[in-house]
């Protein structure tokens, strides 16, 4: 079967958060509850000059080696498809927040009111009706965001990114 | 196994049960990106980007998706109201739409017969495809002032392009410039006026090489081949020091020097005047930079300058405008495909001719505010703000009596904010139109319900010169809100202007299509209308200047008074023009770099867009920060010799340590509080805008090159900012 995930090509982001609204206007999610963020990374030295480039964060979905989150709910409220998509079912959650420590990518978040854990749910509910994810849905200004299969999308990121250099 | 497909409408309309979606276009900024709004049970529910759209190609921006949550804010003014305490009480009455109209127009009346049209000041922010329609009123109605943000914003662009070589040059992504140098413009970010920049992304994912001049470090310039930090306000010198080496090292189209130009040779001999080890004295930019960014520019072909209004902003802003252009030209850049075209719009009857400036009589144009100081600005029916204030305050030349601001909010964003809230409290009536109760609104005498983009028919991009006009659909009507242009031609008819307006737009619409010869229902069944796009149509017909060339030495500002050649000035305020202020005062301050979600002063409200953001931020390099104890995320205060106001510390690396960074247009509309803050964040109560300040031609206002002093705001507290937690971390000291 396909795997699913949101395959981000980071060094094209501009930075400019659409796919957070995106998010926001899909999942509605409560404010400061952030299932996409995008990060300004710290300033550095590259090639001798500044540099800085944004981080586009959220849940690894099929990518995510070993899912610890799954393993360490102790309600099992967060389930593994069979296409790779990481589901939290916010009604199943208790609110212990052992989850978000034992996530490798800051992607989940504790929603102090609710008393709940959020993640991104990889807008399964739009992908289960043939459409793809609020964020990914050809939103984004450097077209960044992609949706699919890892495996069919990393080697389209990397023949951009020669494209990009080539000069 | 399903098919993936990006914005699937069919099936977006069955899975969430949809009733409708209009394919229409955004105006979250200038407007343009196409967009394609679902409703259900007469609301709207989902906003995306439409794929079929030529600007945009389907994506669509933060502010763009969060519209809804303008349109239905709980504090939006749905009705007219007229203020029933002393001005900034906060206490309003409702009034229906013809009270309120009928009060405007008795007041206008009053006026015109009293003390002449001209006491009557219309006025506009940025542009928000209304423009053609208030000057339309107001040239109609006879007075000569319309204050805008056309003095430093676009304006320039536009009146020194017409002088130079008879229209706006605007980059050609769409033929994939091989080269493009981004000068004071951060457009993936600012939405200015290229849209959201997605066609620049994409040349650049195709290979194009980057070029960026800013003094900040933006993700534009860290992914650029050359970035050239300037010292702010030094553009016109690095610009200069460019034509230098291009001219030594004959890097010019000659053909076109030869045959195009007007005054090659005195334009060269100011050019020399700047040699590179001058310029990088100048600039802070070293001279192998120079010449590196120069010689990428003027041999990789075709190439495009995009430029920002941050060049505006200046004592040099029309001299940035025409020395970039100059490049432009002078490489032969100039409407060559790829490079930088002058195109033409549709045949429709155009902003100028549907602002009916042709009705406005010889003698009250002779009563332009400022026409007389100000006279590139002038002749372009552009005005500077402090000589519409200073005749509030004074009454000299003559009095003003009325302002009537539409979609503006001049506390917030004009030059020296205090003494334009002192104009506004001592004007004797204010009618405001626009989406809340703002700042500026809480002095008017009557503030009208302005439309949002969704509650609007319009021919989008009429104004700008980018060459397509696109249908804007109705979806919504929203309480008694109505669009401009439907107030205005309403207005319109209660002061004897009937004759020049309609029963209703919808024939206002068709009077801009008839020249296509087709209606409003007729435009708004197409997806969009573009002009003839045809290439170097100087080669046949000259361009539209005075000598039919292009104007490196410009006969029109000589004619004026002006120096035809341009030339570098060095900023009203600096280490090198006010050595002695600098010791008071040691850093320089930009203003106004822009961050998502926000556009000028809007937005503030909005949750979606506020979270990405709670507060306003002062961009301070980490050494400088702790050289003055100041912390990532501290409160800290900014200093001008006109005044002070706070906003938090965001440490970063990508500025020099003697330049700081503040934002523009804060305002706490959250807090409900009477005057909502506009003096708390407001960077305009730091900004200068004497005469002498002011760019001699366009007068420009020096807002992004003033000193300052910071240090560590004593109270700490978060009495009106949003909330700490949810700011970006910034570089760590």
């Amino acid at each position: 079967m396909n795997q699913l995930a949101l395959i981000i090509d980071h060094e094209a982001c501009w930075g400019c958060l659409a796919c957070e609204v995106a998010c926001k206007q899909e999942n509605n999610a409560e404010p400061g509850i952030k299932f996409i963020r995008v990060d300004q990374e710290i300033v550095r030295e590259k090639n001798g000059k500044p540099f800085f480039s944004f981080n586009v964060n959220t849940c690894r979905h099929s990518e995510c080696e070993g899912t610890p989150c799954v393993d360490v709910c102790p309600t099992d409220a967060i389930t593994v498809r069979a296409d790779g998509i990481v589901v939290m079912n916010e009604d199943d959650c208790t609110g212990c927040n052992l989850c978000p420590r034992m996530c490798p990518y800051d992607a989940i978040v504790i929603n102090d009111n609710a008393l709940v854990t959020q993640k991104c749910n990889l807008c399964y509910h739009r992908v289960d009706n043939g459409l793809i994810p609020a964020c990914a849905d050809n939103v984004c200004l450097a077209h960044c965001i992609y949706f699919g299969d890892p495996r069919d999308i990393r080697p389209l990121i990397e023949g951009r990114r020669s494209v990009r250099d080539r000069i | 196994m399903v098919e993936f497909v990006y914005s699937n409408v069919d099936r977006e309309m069955e899975a969430y049960g949809f009733d409708s979606v209009t394919r229409t276009h955004c105006r979250m900024c200038h407007g343009g990106c196409g967009a394609l709004v679902y409703t259900k049970n007469g609301k709207v529910e989902k906003i995306a980007g439409d794929p079929e759209s030529p600007i945009g190609h389907g994506t669509l921006c933060s502010k763009g998706l969060a519209s809804a949550q303008l349109a239905y804010h709980p504090d939006r003014l749905l009705h007219p109201v007229r203020r029933i305490g002393r001005k900034g009480s906060g206490k309003w009455q409702r009034i229906s739409w013809d009270e309120a109209l009928d009060a405007i127009a008795e007041k206008m009346l009053g006026y015109k017969q009293s003390f002449g049209a001209e006491s009557v000041v219309l006025g506009y922010g940025t542009g928000r495809e209304n423009e053609a329609v208030i000057y339309r009123l107001a040239n109609l109605f006879g007075t000569p002032n319309v204050l805008t943000a056309g003095h430093l914003c676009y304006g320039p662009r536009i009146a020194t392009g017409i002088i130079t070589c008879g229209s706006n040059p605007v980059v050609d992504y769409e033929n994939k410039p091989k080269c493009v140098m981004v000068w004071g413009n951060n457009l993936v970010i600012a939405n200015s006026d290229e849209y959201k920049g997605e066609d620049l992304s994409v040349c650049l994912d195709a290979g194009a090489k980057l070029i960026v001049v800013d003094p900040r470090l933006t993700r534009l310039a860290a992914r650029a081949d050359i970035w050239l930090q300037l010292r702010p306000g030094t553009d016109a010198a690095l610009a200069l020091g460019m034509l230098n080496h291009i001219i030594a090292n004959e890097l010019y189209d000659k053909a076109f020097v030869e045959g195009y130009v007007h005054g090659w040779e005195p334009f060269v001999a100011r050019v020399r005047e700047y040699p590179l080890d001058k310029v990088a004295r100048i600039t802070g930019v070293p001279e192998e930079q120079i010449r590196a960014a120069a010689h990428g520019y003027a041999t990789t072909k075709p190439a495009g300058i995009q430029w920002g209004v941050a060049i505006e902003q200046q004592i040099n802003c029309a001299d940035n405008n025409r020395l970039l252009m100059a490049l432009m030209g002078i490489t032969g850049n100039i409407d060559r495909q790829g490079g930088q075209v002058l195109f033409k719009t549709p045949k429709i009857r155009n902003v100028g001719k549907f602002g009916a400036h042709d009705m406005l009589p010889k003698e009250q144009i002779a009563k332009r505010l400022g026409g007389d100081r100000f006279r590139l600005a002038g002749n372009f029916a552009i005005q500077n703000p402090k000589c519409i204030w200073d005749a509030i305050v004074t009454g000299e030349p003559y009095p003003v009596k009325m302002l009537f601001f539409i979609s503006s909010n001049p506390v917030m964003t004009r030059a020296n904010a205090g003494d334009v809230y002192r104009a506004l409290q001592k004007v004797e009536f204010m009618a405001v139109a626009d989406f809340f109760i703002t700042p500026t609104a809480e002095l008017a005498d009557i503030v009208l319900p302005a439309a949002t983009w969704l509650e609007m028919d319009y021919i989008g991009d009429f104004w700008k010169r980018h060459g397509y006009i696109l249908p804007r659909r109705k979806v919504v009507q929203i309480g008694e809100c109505r669009s401009d242009h439907e107030m205005l031609n309403d207005l319109a008819h209660r002061i004897c202007q009937g004759e020049h307006w309609w029963d209703d737009f919808e024939q206002g619409l068709d009077y801009i299509l008839e020249p296509m010869g087709i209606t409003w229902q007729d435009f708004r069944k197409m997806k969009f209308v573009r002009g003839d796009v045809t290439y170097e149509k100087y080669k046949t017909r000259g361009f539209s200047t005075p000598t039919g060339k292009f104007e490196l030495y410009s006969t029109l500002l000589e004619k004026w008074g002006y120096d035809p050649l341009p030339n570098y000035t060095e900023p009203v305020e600096g280490p090198v023009s006010t050595p002695e202020l600098h010791r008071e005062y040691p850093y320089i301050l930009v203003t106004g770099a822009r961050s998502p979600g926000y556009f000028h002063t809007e937005n503030r409200q909005l949750p979606w867009l506020r979270e990405l953001q709670p507060d306003p931020f002062l961009e301070i390099h980490p050494d400088t920060a702790a050289k003055l104890g100041i912390h990532d995320g501290q409160w800290v205060v900014i200093e001008s010799p006109r005044g002070k106001v706070r906003q938090r510390a965001k440490l970063f690396g990508g500025i020099r340590p003697e330049v700081v960074g503040a934002q523009h247009a804060w305002w706490y509309p959250d807090k409900n509080m009477k005057g909502q803050y506009w003096n708390e964040s407001n960077i305009n109560i730091l900004t200068e805008d004497s005469y002498e300040s002011c760019d001699p031609a366009m007068g420009a206002n020096s807002v992004r090159t003033l000193l300052c002093r910071i240090y560590p705001d004593p109270d700490q507290s978060d009495r009106c900012g949003g909330n700490a937690s949810g700011m970006q971390t910034g570089d760590r000291a």
